[in-house]
């Protein structure tokens, strides 16, 4: 359609001038017909010509066409001259090209009528050329007058290409404007109506429309109709994801889009100060670019940080590369969207005045504190205060995302609108919705539970070698000799399982190994304890939260992963309601009690409270 | 056919309540005997939940309604309270258990008391439990005095004793009870319209479902 648009201008021009061909050609006037077409079909050859190179590059090759102007894409340098090393968070608009590239495959376009004609008009021209070379030299005249018959022709396809293509146009317009008619005569009962109605009004349409083009979703229904299943409700939805025509993808999409390039510019801004660990690289981007590099389990992530890409990026603090850096990521908002939120950042950042801070030494009366410092300490107050507000509005705004990606599917297939079908809906539609934003997602938490980190950190590195009785777990619930262990440590199975849990890309599997996890301990703490009464009785097996913190403190300890901390404050965001009073929302809910206890280490000095211990 | 018994008598609404259970009390006063001897079941021995007795859930049919209680167990240790408040959070019911025998435990629970009414409000169901009656020789919280201080606060009393069975499946039906009736006065203030998106956020959630097979009369079916 788009071609159609901007080519209308050479083709009116290409009309125009076959137009006098043909009225050439009717006065007998053989030789100036001639010409006229000729001259017709270089034009159209060299209009084609232009279309086509002012559309090859931008697809096939952004890196070297935009290379070539570095002040306007200079971030690019990050794809282009990288020497294999990635950032951890993609340009806006790679990151979308990348999203439609990955989910182009599925769906084939329609060849629309000027473009059916096009390629008739090749067919002919083969023809011609093969019939042309069966002449002898001397049949001139056959010639001629075969050229003319195939430039008739050719003429005669595209005009009625053309008018093919506009009655076409007429009918889907109409046809736009029936649909358009039908939602709103669905949404007619409110009487006023806001943006969000408006909205949903027009997508319903959108899904009307696909499903006059498509015949699975009425199949889909009639199945669902004929066999309500629950493995049916996954199937459908995972199929519907995969169509990338359809409204609900589409939206998936750009709501994708719209908040990675929120996100953007405060995560590429500098990662979190956290030295010793590294972000887990946006499995998800860059799994986009390289597909077939799927998860490679990773053992021991917090040593082996030169391994990760993001590492570079990390030691970028403290070496040159970071003034070379910082042009990079202003020119990247040059979009509409993450320009505004730029702007909107930096003002909450200049908000308060910089002298009311010396307003507050004065009557706070402190009158030693070095300005300097004070200052600093005062603008970093500021931002985080700005971050946490753009925290605050980013979780707002993916609930409200996947709130209408929900709705939007429910209106398309109204058998999914029960409450059991709908959760298994809402999932699946968050295994799409999070993966490529995860890491964007848990970087900004981390820029704002940094201190949090930090605490962590120090709780970890002094309790570094603590045993379970160190943090309080009794005897009786590991082993009594270490040795018996053979090389390994109590809880271990559990340790690793909760190692595995930043790599997960979805809040609801985070959740999951969150579960596994404490599983895991009480598996552990069962065996540990046969080994101290062989002969005990499955009664007083049980244990409570009592024995089950400490335990899940230690293993916390051991885990080493200070990026926790944040992962647990965004799983707190975006665990379902129904999942909060459940084991889901327990095991949450201990692993941060557990993690605070943690961060309590380094203020509680030396020596644990002794006392209660059992 | 259970359901279908129901359904005749009228006596199913076909919709379930969903309650949230803080257990809280000292180390060693006995929440976790308690819970698991609640939800131990003399039909089905496969009843403790993989994380043992510090998650378990419950279902109950109590007078034709369908309940199921998720009861939390919390860490008595003082170094894990920082984080109190996120355990108790849409609670619809507590249960803080003293040791009768240990003025200390008893202190512990006023503590929790103040802490709950603070941070829920009134909308929470307290429940006072001196546990190890069994242990009466060696009481050291009075009777009278354990009743009045529960009466004070809004919270009723209840003395049970995990090693004989006692007094714990009457704790359990009558707080289920107490945290119907507050969710149904909530339903009623807020109109049945809204109640089910408003409520949900405190925890009572009232899913409207197709009617299936309970067992029915029995408030210990098993989950």
């Amino acid at each position: 359609m788009a071609t159609a648009d901007s080519g209308l201008k050479p083709l009116q021009n290409a009309m125009k001038m076959a137009k006098t061909a043909i009225q050439l050609d009717g006065e007998n006037k053989h030789k100036e017909a001639y010409c006229e077409y000729l001259r017709t079909i270089n034009y159209i050859s060299h209009a084609l010509l232009e279309e086509a190179a002012s559309q090859i590059p931008a697809a096939d090759s952004p890196v070297e066409q935009k290379s070539s102007s570095p002040t306007k894409t200079g971030h690019r340098r990050v794809l282009s001259d990288g020497g294999g090393e990635l950032s951890p968070f993609l340009p806006p608009e790679v990151f979308q090209r990348l999203q439609t590239v990955a989910s182009q495959d599925t769906s084939k376009k329609e060849l629309t009528p000027i473009e059916e004609a096009s390629r008739l008009n090749q067919k002919l021209k083969a023809t011609y050329e093969a019939r042309l070379a069966r002449l002898t030299p001397g049949q001139a005249y056959q010639k001629t007058s075969l050229t003319l018959s195939l430039q008739r022709q050719m003429m005669e396809n595209l005009i009625i290409a053309k008018a093919r293509q506009d009655a076409l146009q007429r009918k889907m317009e109409e046809r736009r404007l029936r649909l358009q008619e039908e939602a709103n005569r669905r949404f007619a009962a409110s009487g006023a109506m806001t943006a969000e109605e408006q909205e949903q009004r027009v997508l319903y349409a959108n899904v009307l429309e696909y499903e006059q083009d498509h015949d699975w979703p009425k199949q889909w229904k009639a199945n669902m109709k004929k066999n309500p299943d629950i493995t049916l409700v996954s199937d459908l939805v995972s199929y519907l994801l995969s169509r990338s025509d359809h409204p609900v993808v589409k939206l998936l999409r750009k709501h994708q889009y719209r908040i990675y390039n929120r996100l953007y510019p405060i995560v590429s801004k500098g990662l979190p100060q956290s030295p010793n660990m590294p972000l887990r690289p946006s499995r998800s981007i860059h799994n986009l670019l390289r597909p077939e590099t799927q998860r490679k389990p990773i053992s021991s992530f917090s040593t082996d940080s030169s391994l990760s890409p993001s590492h570079s990026h990390e030691l970028n603090t403290n070496c040159d590369d970071e003034e070379a850096e910082e042009p990079q990521t202003q020119p990247t908002v040059d979009r509409e969207n993450s320009f505004e939120d730029l702007e909107q950042f930096l003002t909450q950042l200049d908000w308060a005045p910089p002298h009311s801070g010396t307003d507050e030494t004065g009557s706070d009366s402190e009158p030693t504190g070095d300005p300097s410092t004070q200052d600093e300490s005062h603008v970093q107050e500021l931002e985080n205060k700005a971050l946490k507000e753009h925290l605050k509005a980013i979780v707002k705004d993916i609930h409200i995302a996947i709130e209408q990606l929900l709705s939007l599917c429910l209106l398309s297939f109204e058998c999914l609108n029960t409450a059991s079908y709908k959760d298994l809906c809402l999932a699946s539609i968050e295994e799409a919705f999070f993966p490529p934003l995860w890491s964007a997602i848990v970087t900004l938490f981390r820029k704002v539970h940094r201190e949090r980190e930090q605490a962590f950190e120090t709780g970890m590195k002094l309790y570094r070698d603590a045993s379970p009785r160190d943090v309080g777990v009794p005897s009786k619930l590991f082993p009594p000799d270490p040795i018996a262990l053979q090389g390994s440590y109590p809880y271990e199975s559990a340790v690793q399982e909760l190692k595995l849990l930043v790599q997960d890309c979805c809040p609801q599997r985070k959740l999951e190994c969150i579960v596994r996890t404490l599983r895991l301990i009480c598996a552990c703490a069962e065996e540990y304890r046969c080994l101290h009464e062989a002969d005990s009785s499955p009664k007083t097996a049980a244990i409570g939260a009592d024995d089950l913190l400490p335990i899940l403190s230690f293993v916390a300890l051991r885990c080493q992963c200070p990026q926790l901390v944040s992962e647990c404050a965004a799983l707190g965001e975006f665990i379902h309601e129904g999942y909060l009073i459940g084991e889901e929302g327990y095991c949450l809910t201990s692993m941060q009690s557990a993690l605070a206890y943690v961060e309590s280490l380094q203020t509680a000095g030396t020596h644990l409270p002794a006392h209660k211990l059992v | 056919m259970a359901a279908a018994a129901a359904a005749a008598s009228g006596v199913h609404s076909g919709k379930t309540y969903s309650f949230k259970v803080v257990l809280l009390g000292e180390g060693c006063v006995g929440k976790t005997s308690l819970v698991l001897r609640y939800c131990e079941n003399k039909f089905n021995d496969k009843h403790i939940t993989t994380l043992q007795a510090s998650f378990l859930t419950k279902k109950l049919n109590i007078t034709g309604k369908r309940v199921n209680l998720a009861i939390w167990d919390t860490a008595g240790q003082e170094r894990f309270h920082a984080l109190g408040p996120i355990y108790y959070r849409d609670s619809n019911g507590a249960i803080l258990v003293y040791d009768v025998t240990d003025e200390d435990s008893f202190q512990k629970v006023k503590n929790w008391v103040k802490e709950l009414r603070k941070m829920l409000g009134n909308e929470i169901c307290l429940c006072i439990v001196g546990n190890k009656i069994d242990l009466d020789k060696d009481r050291h919280v009075s009777v009278e005095e354990a009743e009045s201080y529960a009466e004070s606060v809004g919270a009723r009393h209840y003395h049970t004793s995990a090693k004989l069975n006692k007094g714990i499946e009457e704790l359990f039906l009558d707080l289920c009870k107490r945290m119907m009736e507050t969710a149904q006065a909530e339903e009623r203030i807020k109109g049945n319209g809204s109640s089910q998106s408003a409520s949900s956020r405190r925890g009572v959630q009232i899913v409207d479902d197709e009617p299936q097979a309970t067992p029915a009369g029995g408030c210990c079916s098993s989950g």
